[in-house]
């Protein structure tokens, strides 16, 4: 996933890189380059294939975008989820631990008074 | 060897939990499907909220054994009037009814994020409340019922226990996910199975951790019972 978007971003970076590098371009060279597209078709389909190819890879960067901000949105209710299941996990083994404890001296206590009674 | 099963069990679900969380959150991959037709996110993706779906149906699972475990208990106290069965019930209706807060608290949340509503009174959940219900009901009538009361508790764990199936197998036109041989936890992607049950083993070795501490406070009430009658008998109380 990361090597794809690597990807998208240095499409993105040559496309504008590509934009820049058009606005200082001599005019003879650019004159040159739409000459050889309009004589070789097989060139010129190779350049339209691949902006669609950038087309297609700024639809995948759209979806992971709209996917990252889906993922942020849930965050606060899967942080919500997990501290609800722990703090009722913690209140139920300290109420255990408490009765057992108050148990204990109650029955210590209990003890006590019977064998004093006993005697 | 008695004494040393809770820390045991204790420890083996610590390790589970640290082991099962970095699984969830770093090893099961994010819940997401692209629709090849237009290349768009699929609508019924989840994402990072199905990461609650890893604990809260393993809560499920532990709940329901918890019922089943209490209601056979039950019927077999019933049966034998052997003190050691009603233990064994009333400690896992207690920690039932922990699991079932936590399950309800949990997929409630689950719901705001999914659907856009905290709760729907569809006949999944309103069963899932009704069980819970009745399990706080079990408590309360132990608690507060006078000399027959492990006798009526018993006879409603065994109701509760009969109640679980439907649950489990409720089909319908409801919104939550389906149960059952053909539902989501038994269908998980290859990722996200390992991830779930061991997430599941984790909460029942916990859920047999917390009954066996509950059965030694049940234990204790027991012989403080069986010490306040000798002492009214004394005279001393």
């Amino acid at each position: 996933m990361i090597k794809r978007l690597n990807v998208i971003v240095c499409l993105v970076l040559l496309a504008t890189t590509g934009a820049v590098a058009a606005d200082t371009t001599p005019p003879d060279v650019a004159a040159r380059c739409r000459d050889a597209m309009n004589n070789d078709p097989a060139f010129a389909k190779s350049i339209t294939d691949k902006i669609d190819d950038t087309r297609i890879d700024q639809k995948l960067l759209d979806t992971h975008v709209e996917a990252n901000a889906r993922v942020q949105k849930n965050e606060a209710h899967v942080i919500y989820a997990y501290a609800a299941l722990w703090v009722i996990a913690a209140l139920f083994v300290i109420f255990l631990f408490f009765r057992q404890q108050a148990l204990k001296a109650e029955i210590a206590t209990l003890r006590r008074d019977l064998e004093a009674a006993a005697k | 060897m008695k004494g040393k099963l809770v820390p045991i069990f204790s420890a083996l679900a610590a390790v589970g939990f640290a082991v099962s969380i970095y699984c969830v959150f770093f090893v099961a991959p994010l819940d997401f499907e692209i629709d090849r037709a237009t290349g768009r996110l699929n609508g019924s993706s989840l994402f990072f909220n199905q990461k609650i779906v890893y604990f809260h149906v393993a809560h499920a699972f532990v709940l329901f054994t918890a019922v089943f475990v209490a209601g056979i208990s039950s019927a077999l106290y019933l049966r034998t009037r052997k003190p050691k069965y009603d233990d064994i019930a009333s400690a896992s209706v207690d920690v039932a009814v922990a699991f079932g807060a936590a399950v309800l608290a949990t997929g409630s949340i689950w719901a705001k994020a999914a659907w856009g509503v905290w709760w729907q009174w569809e006949p999944r959940l309103t069963m899932s409340l009704l069980l819970w219900l009745i399990l706080v009901g079990y408590v309360l009538v132990r608690r507060f019922a006078g000399p027959s009361a492990d006798r009526v508790a018993a006879g409603m764990a065994i109701f509760g226990m009969v109640g679980v199936p439907f649950i489990y197998v409720m089909v319908g036109q409801d919104s939550h996910p389906a149960s059952g041989p053909n539902g989501v936890a038994m269908n998980f992607p290859a990722g996200e199975r390992g991830p779930f049950w061991l997430s599941v083993a984790t909460f029942m070795i916990w859920f047999v951790a917390l009954v066996l501490m509950r059965i030694q406070s049940t234990r204790a009430e027991r012989e403080l019972r069986e010490l306040r009658e000798r002492g009214m008998d004394l005279g001393v109380l």
